[in-house]
């Protein structure tokens, strides 16, 4: 395009030269739009439809210009102009006269640049352009409360008001496609409520929410509305109305139990009764009474209300009609021909039919996409990959997985839109049945099927379970065929199955372990927790259940008080187990370690389980396998991880994708790691480290990294302006590869293109990652662990196990002479165990298994060894079968003395049962001895250090004791680090090993003994006495050591045991019996231990009251105060 | 970021379709927009959908004949050198150019259909 009027000679609107020239008038620096903006590019493409425009209007206006002006009236007292023109429509100006008259003064030295008229008709085009887009945003609002207005809540917003301002508490409850999640938050925000707290049963709802209530209040780009999940946070002190998960509530009100920072909680999907939310509302109604100002809104489906409003003392009731439009139900029950067996997997036939019936019914133009509910990830892989295969033969759909472990980034894609002639199909667990809402699903299939959770107390383990769904979720489900049109509901089930439905499902908190929230529950001071007004109360024995395993874990002493690690525990967002592992790795200087262990155990699995049959998956992941267990292949991956991200940033994905792994998994152990990190550190566990580091960095260096963190929140600013602009159209091969998918992951061309479209978000990982972590420091500590020696692995095996404690089991017998994948193992409560595929011991049992020609066959089946192993694990889940899955080997004999909460003898300690089922022979006395003597000291001395260092922790922990003692000294640590890893390593006894038979455990002691009951040793250790055992029989020497009460036991004193055996420290040499001698051990110390330098004052006194106590002797009637060793050597003087 | 939100000082409700929304800003500058004048005093806010900051929106003014508050969306009202409601359009429809005439015409029909 080329203007040649004017004084311009060759002035060309298409050249970029000629446009920069305007440029300078209209988009400087500083400018409304400025020159390189995303609004000036669109402004030239604009220009260019307006010349085209108004040249043909031109055209065709010159004929009709004397017709109009003949039509102009003559009166005019409004002043309009007479002769229209278009620009009389807009009412923005845009004022340059500055820059024009300055270019007035050069154009008459070098006239090339525009002339007045090229400036006139770029300004009236901007003018036109200004306008255009105050339109087009005008629409979108109207657009938006046009929708608003229409939402069936709308209706009762000053209802809902009114209740909130004169009740405390108020119901609202309103079937799917009412709005009342999106809507009431920002009625109480419009309506002045300015620190709302709307609670959200999972994170990818709080996420979607904050999102769209953002946009909806107008906000989209602000942060009045945020949202909170456990690593991410949107909030800022602008924030008003903050989206997050019941149980970050649950922690924010264990710190602050006024729940000062709210004025108002919204607890939405109140019906769905997590156990989180049963809790929360117990907790809220005790609030409400202690603060009047506090407002609570109950959000629910048409489900119960009746339960919740007299909770809540007879709370009012706001019920909105929901807003569906007819939905057509069709049953289809699956032909028994098609029904799966437990053991096989799903037949996809049932589904693919749904499919193929909506393609012969309904024109590919009429839109609507289907919603495909299945119980489980395993289901939903299945069904993925037979519909994956229809869509690409057929090309009209798009298959989509959606459950909750898959990373953010894949379950937003279910909500991009398909392209035109396609329809999507979204395969998802029960998540879409009511809190992720997906528009546009026109048909809905429904199997029927749940898989929940739940807890067999007995065996301690989980169990995945399918079961029917309740009625109520039936409806839930076939209601999301109707939320934007008419719709099908395929039922796979008959009409007779529904009817037979349970109304409700099943509260949560009646199905599940209810050890984190008894815990919870102590750490807020909520008392009894048998007490609790639940609003639906579990059954006291689970409750019980939880009490007694939270004892034996350490975590509440025998009154039910939390003790100082009980309380610690309650503070971290993860398991009892994981917890004990962090306290205890605290102690030794295996912090880091035990941290990337803890982070990894806490979060799903890294490896993609399709990846597990790649074989250039498993090559490339072999130099990270361990054969000593899971959590040491997932802390071998994570370090190599960190050094990659070390050396090639961004290039980590590639390398996670190389090995089959999920890199989101990585990123969320980082951050779980750092919150460990710091949590101990809170506790003052962890010796804050790094400071000389810092100081040590100059100033340059400094200046550097500030610079590189601005530059990294400039690009995570960016990245969240770029978010949410649009939904994307999805590309045909959509879903084709991804995790769950049962395709290679590797195809090259759909590969190629997703690593294209992955490049932002990996950038946007990325810099979140830099911004979170310091990368050097992170890969100091990876290297650090990385070249661990044989001796800290040994012990950190020894603290996963005594943390994950009592989860341990043993191989069967028969193991070696069975095949790779019958191998078989047993716990305590539970026979018949697999390991999961995935863990390292399922592709390599012969680990586990006694070498042949290190035992040596003592008769039938008594194979005596001083190899055989057990397995410590993270999980038993019964699925199919009972899997256990992240599990560390180590040797029996040395683990369960140091762990076991029972270990039994008889009289010469040649026969030992461990938590009796364990028994363990060995043939040579001698020798039998040394193990259960050292493992006796160890014990105490890792008790009494353990102690110290939790009874030094932070003042939350402290409160519970009542005592801040020494530290424990690094001298002390560094002897029972010593110890420990000895006794590990260098144990070398020959035993047999052997699981007892129920009955034969309870045939297993001698029972009370009358005769022996006036007899008492002194105690083995100080503050402990050795009583006669009043159910086992024989003396119990410490808590869980409990001497000569089994069976096959001898006389007590019996002489025959005595034999001659000499100190190593003291050089005593004299017949003792087992017990004496160990009694020495325990309290003979080498001569230069017993003076350490290093503050006397402590160490003396504790010497004195741990060597000596009072012996009355009945032979002399003295009183003495006697060392053991010194009483032992009083007793035979008499004896002699 | 939320400091270019700007602070609310009051709502807008459009007196016509009863469209309301809080507004940032009254007059003619809109803040932070250099060369650009509104040619009346309008009622407005950040653009809502614009993720660059310091975008405005304008929401509406009031009609320069009866005073009335009234939204731009043309259902509710027109800019012609100045800012008329449609009533007042209605009333004097004789003194609007033809254009606007016709265009109110096609809007009465479209409506009664
Ligand atoms: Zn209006
Ligand atoms: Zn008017």
């Amino acid at each position: 395009m080329c203007d040649k009027r004017g004084d311009t000679q060759e002035w060309d609107w298409g050249s970029p030269q000629c446009r920069a020239q305007l440029d300078e008038v209209f988009f400087r620096q500083h400018d409304y739009i400025q020159a390189r903006g995303a609004e000036h590019a669109e402004f030239w493409t604009f220009f260019e439809r307006f010349q085209r425009f108004k040249a043909k209007k031109e055209m065709a206006g010159s004929r009709e210009g004397k017709a109009r002006k003949k039509g102009a009236t003559g009166a005019a007292d409004l002043g309009l102009p007479k002769e229209y023109d278009p620009r009389y429509r807009i009412n923005v100006s845009v004022r340059t006269r500055d820059v024009e008259d300055r270019l007035e003064g050069s154009r008459r030295r070098t006239p090339t640049g525009p002339g007045s008229q090229e400036i006139a008709e770029c300004r009236l085009a901007l003018l036109h352009f200004l306008d255009f887009t105050q339109k087009q945003s005008f629409g979108k609002l109207v657009k938006l409360r046009r929708e608003q207005r229409n939402l069936p809540i709308f209706q009762y917003r000053d209802r809902i008001l009114d209740l909130v301002r004169n009740y405390p508490a108020v119901v609202v409850a309103g079937d799917t496609g009412c709005g009342k999640s999106t809507q009431v938050p920002q009625y109480l925000m419009s309506s002045g409520f300015s620190h709302i707290a709307c609670t959200q049963p999972r994170r990818i709802a709080c996420i979607s929410l904050a999102k769209r209530v953002s946009m909806e209040s107008l906000n989209q780009y602000g942060s009045k509305v945020g949202y909170q999940i456990r690593f991410e946070t949107s909030r800022t002190p602008a924030t008003k109305l903050l989206f997050l998960t019941e149980g970050l509530l649950l922690r924010q009100l264990q710190q602050d139990g006024q729940l000062s920072r709210y004025s108002v909680v919204v607890v939405d999907e109140v019906h769905e009764r997590h156990l989180h939310c049963d809790f929360l509302l117990g907790v809220l109604r005790s609030l409400l009474s202690q603060r009047t100002d506090m407002r609570l809104v109950l959000m629910s489906a048409t489900i119960n209300i009746a339960l919740f409003s007299s909770y809540f003392g007879g709370a009012p009731v706001l019920q909105v009609p929901g807003r569906l439009f007819p939905i057509q139900v069709i049953y289809q029950p699956i032909p028994p021909e098609e029904q799966a067996s437990r053991s096989e997997k799903l037949d996809p036939r049932p589904y693919l039919r749904v499919l193929q019936g909506i393609d012969q019914r309904y024109p590919a133009e009429e839109r609507g996409d289907l919603l495909l509910f299945l119980s489980g990830m395993a289901e939903i892989s299945t069904i993925l990959e037979a519909c994956q295969t229809y869509a690409s033969h057929t090309g009209r759909w798009i298959i989509l997985p959606l459950h909750s472990t898959l990373s953010i980034a894949q379950q937003d894609k279910v909500f991009d839109i398909a392209p035109p002639g396609v329809r999507k199909c979204i395969i998802s667990t029960n998540i879409a049945e009511t809190s992720v809402t997906i528009d546009g699903v026109r048909f809905v299939a429904d199997s029927g099927k749940v898989k929940e959770m739940s807890f067999d107390p007995k065996a301690k383990m989980q169990r995945l379970q399918e079961f029917w769904i309740s009625r109520a979720s039936s409806e839930q489900r076939k209601g999301r065929a109707g939320r934007t049109g008419p719709g099908v509901c395929y039922r796979l089930y008959a009409e007779s199955d529904y009817e037979a439905f349970a109304p409700y499902p099943v509260p949560e908190i009646h199905r599940v372990a209810l050890d984190s929230l008894v815990l919870q529950m102590k750490s807020m001071g909520l008392g009894d927790p048998r007490s609790f007004p639940f609003i639906d109360p579990p059954p006291a024995s689970s409750i019980q259940t939880a009490i007694t395993y939270l004892k034996q874990q350490g975590a509440l002493d025998t009154r039910g008080e939390l003790t100082p690690i009980g309380r610690l525990l309650s503070q971290l967002p993860v398991d009892v187990v994981i917890g004990k592992l962090l306290v205890l790795g605290s102690l030794f200087n295996l912090v880091e370690p035990v941290l990337t262990i803890a982070a990894a155990l806490s979060v799903q699995s890294p490896f993609l389980r399709t990846a597990q049959h790649n074989p250039d998956c498993s090559t490339a992941r072999q130099p990270l396998n361990s054969d000593l267990g899971d959590p040491f292949t997932l802390l071998n991956t994570f370090n190599a991880w960190v050094q990659v991200k070390g050396e090639r940033g961004g290039g980590s994905r590639k390398w996670c994708r190389r090995r089959g792994l999920e890199e989101q998994r990585l990123y969320e152990m980082a951050n779980l790691r750092r919150q460990f990190k710091e949590l101990l550190k809170s506790h003052g566990l962890l010796e804050e480290g790094g400071q000389d580091r810092v100081s040590a960095e100059g100033r340059a260096q400094r200046r550097e990294r500030l610079s590189e963190r601005q530059r990294l929140h400039q690009l995570h600013r960016e990245h969240q302006l770029q978010e949410g602009r649009r939904r994307k159209v999805l590309r045909l091969d959509e879903g084709a590869e991804g995790p769950s998918s049962g395709s290679d992951t590797d195809t090259p061309p759909s590969a190629s293109k997703d690593q294209e479209g992955a490049a932002n978000s990996m950038d946007i990982q990325e810099v979140k990652f830099k911004l979170r972590h310091n990368v050097s420091e992170l890969r100091e500590a990876a290297c650090a662990s990385a070249d661990m020696s044989s001796r800290q692995t040994a012990l950190l095996r020894l603290l996963l196990c005594r943390g994950l404690y009592p989860q341990l089991a043993l191989p069967d017998e028969h193991n070696a002479t069975r095949k790779d994948s019958e191998q078989v193992f047993h716990t305590r409560n539970k026979q018949g165990i697999v390991i999961h595929p995935t863990s390292v011991f399922a592709s390599d049992p012969e680990v586990l298994h006694v070498p042949e020609h290190e035992s040596s066959a003592l008769g039938a089946g008594k194979e005596e060894s001083s190899k055989h192993q057990l397995l410590a694990f993270v999980t038993l889940l019964e699925t199919n079968r009972p899997y256990v899955s992240n599990c560390v080997r180590l040797p029996v004999l040395q683990a369960l003395l140091l762990v076991a909460d029972s270990v039994d003898s008889n009289a010469d300690c040649t026969r030992l049962v461990l938590d009796g089922w364990v028994e363990l022979g060995m043939a040579d006395a001698e020798a039998a001895l040394k193990p259960l003597s050292s493992a006796l000291t160890l014990r105490a001395e890792w008790e009494r250090l353990l102690q110290a260092q939790l009874g030094h922790a932070g003042p939350a922990s402290t409160s519970g004791l009542g005592f801040t003692g020494p530290k424990p000294a690094r001298r002390e640590l560094d002897k029972l680090r010593e110890g420990l890893v000895r006794f590990l390593l260098y144990t070398e006894v020959n035993y047999s090993l052997k699981r007892l038979t129920g009955l034969q455990a309870q045939n297993l002691y001698v029972g009370p003994q009358v005769g022996h009951s006036e007899l008492t040793l002194p105690p083995l250790f100080p503050g402990m006495q050795s009583e006669p055992d009043p159910v086992k029989g024989g003396l119990r020497i410490t808590n869980y050591f409990t001497y000569n009460c089994l069976c096959d036991s001898k006389d007590l004193y019996s002489e025959c045991l005595r034999t001659f055996w000499s100190c190593p420290h003291c050089d005593l040499h004299m017949p003792f019996t087992p017990l004496e001698r160990m009694q020495h051990e325990a309290t003979c110390r080498p001569a230069e231990e017993q003076q350490p330098e290093e503050d006397p004052d402590t160490v003396k006194t504790a010497a004195s009251s741990s060597l000596t106590r009072l012996y009355h002797c009945d032979v002399c009637n003295k009183s003495l105060n006697l060392t053991s060793t010194e009483i032992l050597r009083h007793k035979r003087q008499h004896l002699a | 970021m939320d400091t270019s939100e700007g602070t609310v000082i009051g709502v807008f409700t459009c007196e016509q379709c009863d469209l309301s929304s809080p507004y940032t800003f009254y007059g003619q500058k809109p803040p932070n927009t250099r060369a650009i004048v509104l040619l009346e005093e309008c009622y407005g806010m950040r653009d809502p959908f614009n993720p660059e900051r310091e975008k405005f929106l304008v929401l509406g003014s009031k009609c320069c004949l009866c005073k009335k508050t009234v939204c731009v969306g043309t259902e509710c009202s027109i800019f012609y050198t100045k800012r008329f409601c449609l009533p007042c359009v209605r009333e004097h429809l004789e003194q609007f150019p033809e254009q606007i005439q016709m265009e109110l015409a096609k809007k009465k029909t479209a409506k009664k259909m």
